[in-house]
């Protein structure tokens, strides 16, 4: 495995080669026809940019040799001095030294000194004639005779990564079934090749997905300037903490949940945070914090915001809740805090009293709900009143490969991703009671109804669920345990078939107006298996229950 | 695989005079003769394993599995009561997958359809007064008679394949 540094340092120098080719390009363009306007707006944006690359790497007189060279194509560009003459050989001599520089970075060498072409710059900078010394043109004939190199990195589309990964999905289906095939056949040639063909298509999807991985800091690090604004409209005092920059997660899982990110950083500084005076008031320090940072648990990745702010306030989203005619308020009464923070991102619901640029306007929180559950993530909530919010967003690791549980009714299987999944029980009659037409077991200390998950699959028409009873229960009761928005909800199923990881392919249209399934997935045997959707099994449950 | 060569017949088309020419597919329903344009028609196969899907109305027989594909399969028999009493469908069935704008469904046929190049002036459009008979008339672009004085319905699956079409439940609103 390459270490973070090694993966930063290929990039830096794919970019840097690249600039450096560009910059070639555009000078010869530029000596041809020295008012070339795009050529010159080029060749400054490459400086800068390479400026700005090298500086973050420390490698500083690579960082020194651009900056001096974008002031002086800033000047050219300004029309301020003109490419010809002696400044044509310094600002080529320049740039040939910043290859140099380059190509030592890349093979580990010191950097070779360019004190002299820097004063040369300074010079021209300062509208005086540089002054060269007799060696030089011996050093640009050595220059000439330089290597051609290409870029070991090369740009991908991500939709060529993801037609990849479709592809390499279908393979490991293929290979599910060759290996049952296989060992149906009994045939041991068969087999081996099977168990081959088996390794190398593992390798192959984790290097497609390896592929895929950025880290977390390319989205985190966009948060600082956001940060500023909000907080300065709001004219509050903000200090942004970020970590976990490193954390690896696929690219397209980062871009679903940005538009998530950014209300719930928005939402921390502008409701979560207080004012410098409530602040002072509070006795808490006048700038507050809020820290965005990543990590990794078991295969999922953690994405936390967390303020220091003024928490939330659970008796007010209980009053709200009720007022919205979301609950009523017996039911309200009853509701723990988990609960009562779930209404917070039911859609349209705001906390705000008065409407900012910024928030308040109703949106945000149920868009963060809605980016989760398409990702088959979750959300958590913990908050302390007066001491702060976090919120934590679990994400997968990756799309296309999810661990689900294969179970099965009415002689079809279906596949609950593990995502959702808190235990399977095999519950005996008496350990089920029947409150109001609900089933009711009592799982960790908790009440959690259950369902046979045959009803909900077959139920149709607007009527409520039958209400169960007594005899429903007859003999031991295999249940699976969901848990979406910290609601847990217990499904009735015929059996267990097994666990297994699976590659879910979106349902086509029309089918995909249909919620209870997130998709389809295909088994070793080359059935098709539909695979649940949680969230939507569980609003339909509470929606139907009798 | 029992696929069919769809472009058997069209080279045919291409020396005719100039009158415009019109491939269809066509498949029996009940017992009568339907037909779509072969441009609508992506391939033509056994039925491969259906997995009936819940929450969906009686004509979606379920999803299947085409070359990676996961697609719809309608029983149109179904869709436009024309299953003729005690003949349900047979343990062997093709089925016609047919691309309407940006996806894919398959029609589940008793028979092997089989190609078939017409000119476009024998298509008469459907007569207006129809209208009310029956839920294809929604759906014909009109109906060809042969010269050996046989009809062929033909449907416009462009018209047939909107989801809210597909998905239109009997008696209630689409899914939940």
């Amino acid at each position: 495995m390459k270490t973070r540094d090694q993966e930063y340092r290929e990039m830096f120098m794919a970019e840097a080669l690249e600039y450096y080719d560009s910059m070639s390009r555009h000078l010869s363009e530029l000596e041809r026809n020295p008012s070339a306007g795009p050529a010159l707006n080029e060749l400054f944006r490459l400086m800068h940019n390479l400026k700005a690359n090298a500086r973050a790497m420390g490698f500083t007189d690579l960082g020194e040799m651009a900056h001096h060279l974008e002031t002086l194509f800033g000047l050219i560009r300004d029309q301020q001095r003109t490419f010809s003459g002696a400044l044509t050989r310094v600002v080529f001599a320049g740039v040939d030294a910043m290859g140099a520089m380059i190509r030592a970075i890349g093979a580990n060498q010191p950097l070779p000194d360019a004190q002299a072409l820097i004063e040369n710059l300074d010079r021209l900078v300062r509208g005086e004639e540089p002054v060269f010394e007799e060696d030089e043109v011996a050093e640009t004939d050595e220059e000439a005779g330089k290597k051609m190199e290409l870029s070991d990195l090369v740009y991908i589309q991500v939709k060529k990564l993801d037609n990849l990964l479709n592809l390499v999905g279908e393979l490991v289906i293929d290979r599910d079934r060759i290996m049952t095939l296989a060992q149906e056949l009994d045939n041991p040639a068969l087999l081996a090749t099977a168990q081959h063909l088996f390794r190398i298509s593992d390798d192959l999807q984790y290097s497609v997905m390896d592929a895929r991985l950025v880290g977390v800091g390319v989205l985190l690090n966009k948060f600082p300037r956001v940060v500023r604004d909000v907080a300065s409209a709001e004219d509050k005092e903000v200090e942004l903490i970020l970590s976990g920059q490193d954390v690896q997660i696929d690219r397209n899982i980062l871009q679903i949940i940005t538009d998530a990110l950014l209300h719930l950083v928005r939402n921390a500084v502008s409701h979560g945070l207080e004012t410098k005076a409530q602040r002072q008031q509070a006795g808490k320090p006048l700038v507050g914090h809020l820290t965005l940072s990543a990590m990794t648990e078991r295969d999922d990745v953690l994405i936390q915001v967390r303020d220091d702010g003024r928490g939330i306030d659970t008796e007010a989203v209980r009053r709200k809740a009720v007022e919205r005619g979301l609950t009523t308020a017996n039911i309200a009464a009853t509701l723990d805090e988990q609960a009562v923070w779930a209404f917070l991102f039911e859609p349209g619901f705001s906390m705000a009293s008065k409407i900012t640029d910024i928030s308040g306007r109703g949106v945000g929180l149920d868009v963060v709900k809605l980016a989760l559950d398409s990702l088959g993530g979750q959300l958590r909530v913990e908050s302390e009143l007066g001491a702060g919010t976090t919120f934590t967003l679990v994400l997968p690791t990756s799309i296309a490969v999810k661990g689900a549980l294969l179970i099965e009714v009415e002689e079809r299987p279906y596949a609950v991703p593990l995502m959702h999944t808190d235990t399977v029980l095999a519950l005996q009659p008496e350990q089920i009671s029947v409150v109001g037409g609900v089933l009711l077991t009592h799982f960790q200390g908790q009440p959690v109804p259950l369902v046979p998950l045959q009803l909900l699959l077959n139920d149709e028409g607007d009527e409520p669920l039958p209400l169960a009873t007594r005899n429903d229960v007859q003999g031991a009761q295999q249940v699976l345990v969901v848990n979406y928005n910290n609601r847990r909800l217990g499904l009735v199923v015929d059996r267990f078939i097994r666990q297994q990881n699976i590659v879910i392919k979106p349902l086509s249209k029309p089918l995909d107006t249909i919620d209870l399934f997130g998709g389809v997935t295909l088994l070793g045997s080359g059935q098709v298996c539909l695979v649940l959707d949680v969230p939507a099994l569980t609003r339909l449950f509470i929606t139907k229950r009798p | 695989m029992a696929d069919i060569e769809l472009a058997a017949s069209s080279s045919k088309a291409e020396r005719a005079k100039p009158v415009e020419m019109v491939q269809l597919i066509v498949f029996r329903l009940g017992d009568e003769d339907y037909g779509i344009r072969i441009e609508q028609v992506k391939e033509v196969t056994v039925t491969p394993e259906v997995a009936r899907m819940p929450k969906t109305p009686p004509f979606i027989k379920g999803i299947a599995n085409l070359r990676g594909d996961i697609i719809a399969i309608l029983d149109l028999e179904e869709r436009f009561r024309l299953r003729p009493a005690g003949r349900e469908l047979p343990e062997r069935s093709y089925t016609v997958a047919v691309e309407a704008a940006d996806y894919t469904l398959g029609l589940v046929v008793r028979e092997v359809p089989r190609p078939l190049t017409l000119p476009l002036s024998q298509i008469e459009p459907a007569p207006e007064f129809v209208q009310d008979t029956g839920a294809r008339d929604k759906y014909l672009e009109g109906i060809a008679k042969l010269p050996d004085g046989n009809i062929i319905i033909v449907l416009d699956m462009r018209k047939l394949l909107t989801p809210s079409e597909v998905m239109r439940l009997p008696g209630k609103t689409a899914s939940k």
